[in-house]
């Protein structure tokens, strides 16, 4: 369709321009908008700049993530320290748990070589036999030394402790005794 | 401040008739930067009869309708200052979210303001016999979209590129549509011929 064809004439152009161009909305309207630009801060006592506004969210975006990284290094931490000690802590209990066998298997072993040195004291070498009880009494003194550091308040290490130390020194101890000393 | 208050002492006078000298420009700086009321209600003042005008007649007469647009064109307004370069008078700028508005109140009501295709077979609210309208009344019962080229072109002074760029259709097309709406306007105001107008 030719734009030309609908050209308006000049009483249509003089009526269309003698339309008013304005139109007075009342004072309502003009409270309800102030209102409103109110309620959203852009006017008005509470007014904030939007670069303000925009300043604030910034840092509260800032501080929100800072403390969720602080929390989260925070958590990171407490449950790998709990594993570390966790771990060590079983690691110490198996530790414990293994000394406290090997003291178990070695003194039976002590027990037993030292039976096997008595079932054989008549009839073989006396020399080797003698060797083999200082020996058999250099280890029970040691063991009785670390029996003391490891608690030094059990009265019977420290009685045993005191006992060897006394023979050692001055050789008059009973040797009937340490041997049923030895033998509880 | 107590509704509808006016400044009656002296002193709010004197800022009245100052803030009046001030240019669109630095009212909206003052409004932007310290939220300054008075400045906003001259510029309100200042803007708003023509700017209502306009969303009214675009909306086909509905009063309501026409205040949201205008309300809500202020607050865009406002929240927008920041970014307006000025290359454009105010009231062009305000006219421009208006019309978005009523474009959105449009597509809200599905008044066909797709009219603006080409295909489309409209038809107006029947004119009764003998019934003598004048051209606001004719406006109004004009579709949306014919309605909206008309009041852009032959009320506002808009010229087809920019109304193809508002309204983002092509020019031919608001050229289209022009001469649609004028013939229909005719038929409205001119000699009754027919209850229905085909377009």
């Amino acid at each position: 369709m030719n734009d030309n064809d609908h050209d308006l004439t000049e009483q249509e152009r003089a009526e269309l321009a003698s339309l008013p161009r304005e139109r007075d909305t009342g004072q309502l309207l003009e409270e309800r908008t102030v209102q409103a630009l109110r309620h959203q801060q852009l006017l008005g006592t509470r007014f904030r700049p939007r670069w303000y506004r925009r300043t604030l969210l910034v840092a509260a975006g800032v501080a929100a993530a800072v403390a969720f990284f602080v929390s989260g290094l925070a958590v990171g931490q407490w449950l790998g320290t709990r594993t570390v000690t966790d771990s060590m802590a079983a690691a110490n209990h198996q530790t414990a748990m293994q000394a406290a066998a090997a003291v178990q298997r070695a003194g039976s072993a002590y027990v037993l070589a030292l039976t096997a040195l008595a079932q054989v004291a008549d009839t073989t070498d006396d020399r080797a036999v003698d060797q083999g009880r200082e020996v058999a009494l250099a280890s029970l003194y040691a063991a009785v030394r670390e029996l003391v550091l490891l608690a030094p308040d059990d009265p019977m290490a420290v009685t045993l402790r005191q006992e060897l130390e006394r023979l050692q020194q001055g050789g008059t101890a009973d040797v009937t005794q340490v041997t049923n000393l030895v033998w509880f | 401040m107590q509704p509808f208050s006016r400044p009656t002492t002296p002193r709010d006078v004197n800022a009245t008739d100052a803030l009046a000298e001030l240019g669109d420009r630095a009212l909206a700086e003052r409004v932007q930067l310290k939220g300054d009321e008075q400045a906003f209600r001259m510029l309100y003042r200042r803007h708003t009869p023509k700017l209502y005008q306009f969303a009214l007649r675009v909306l086909g007469g509905n009063e309501l309708d026409a205040e949201d647009v205008v309300q809500e064109t202020w607050l865009r307004a406002v929240e927008g200052f920041r970014e307006f370069r000025w290359e454009a008078a105010l009231g062009t700028w305000l006219t421009g979210i208006a019309l978005n508005l009523c474009r959105g109140l449009f597509r809200r009501h599905d008044r066909r303001w797709i009219a603006i295709r080409e295909d489309l077979e409209l038809v107006t609210a029947p004119r009764q016999e003998h019934e003598i309208i004048d051209l606001e009344a004719a406006l109004t019962r004009l579709p949306p979209g014919y309605r909206t080229v008309v009041v852009l072109h032959d009320v506002e002074g808009f010229t087809h590129e920019q109304i193809a760029e508002r309204l983002e259709i092509s020019a031919n097309t608001s050229k289209s549509q022009l001469s649609r709406g004028r013939r229909m306007l005719r038929s409205l105001l001119g000699p009754h011929e027919s209850e229905q107008v085909r377009v």
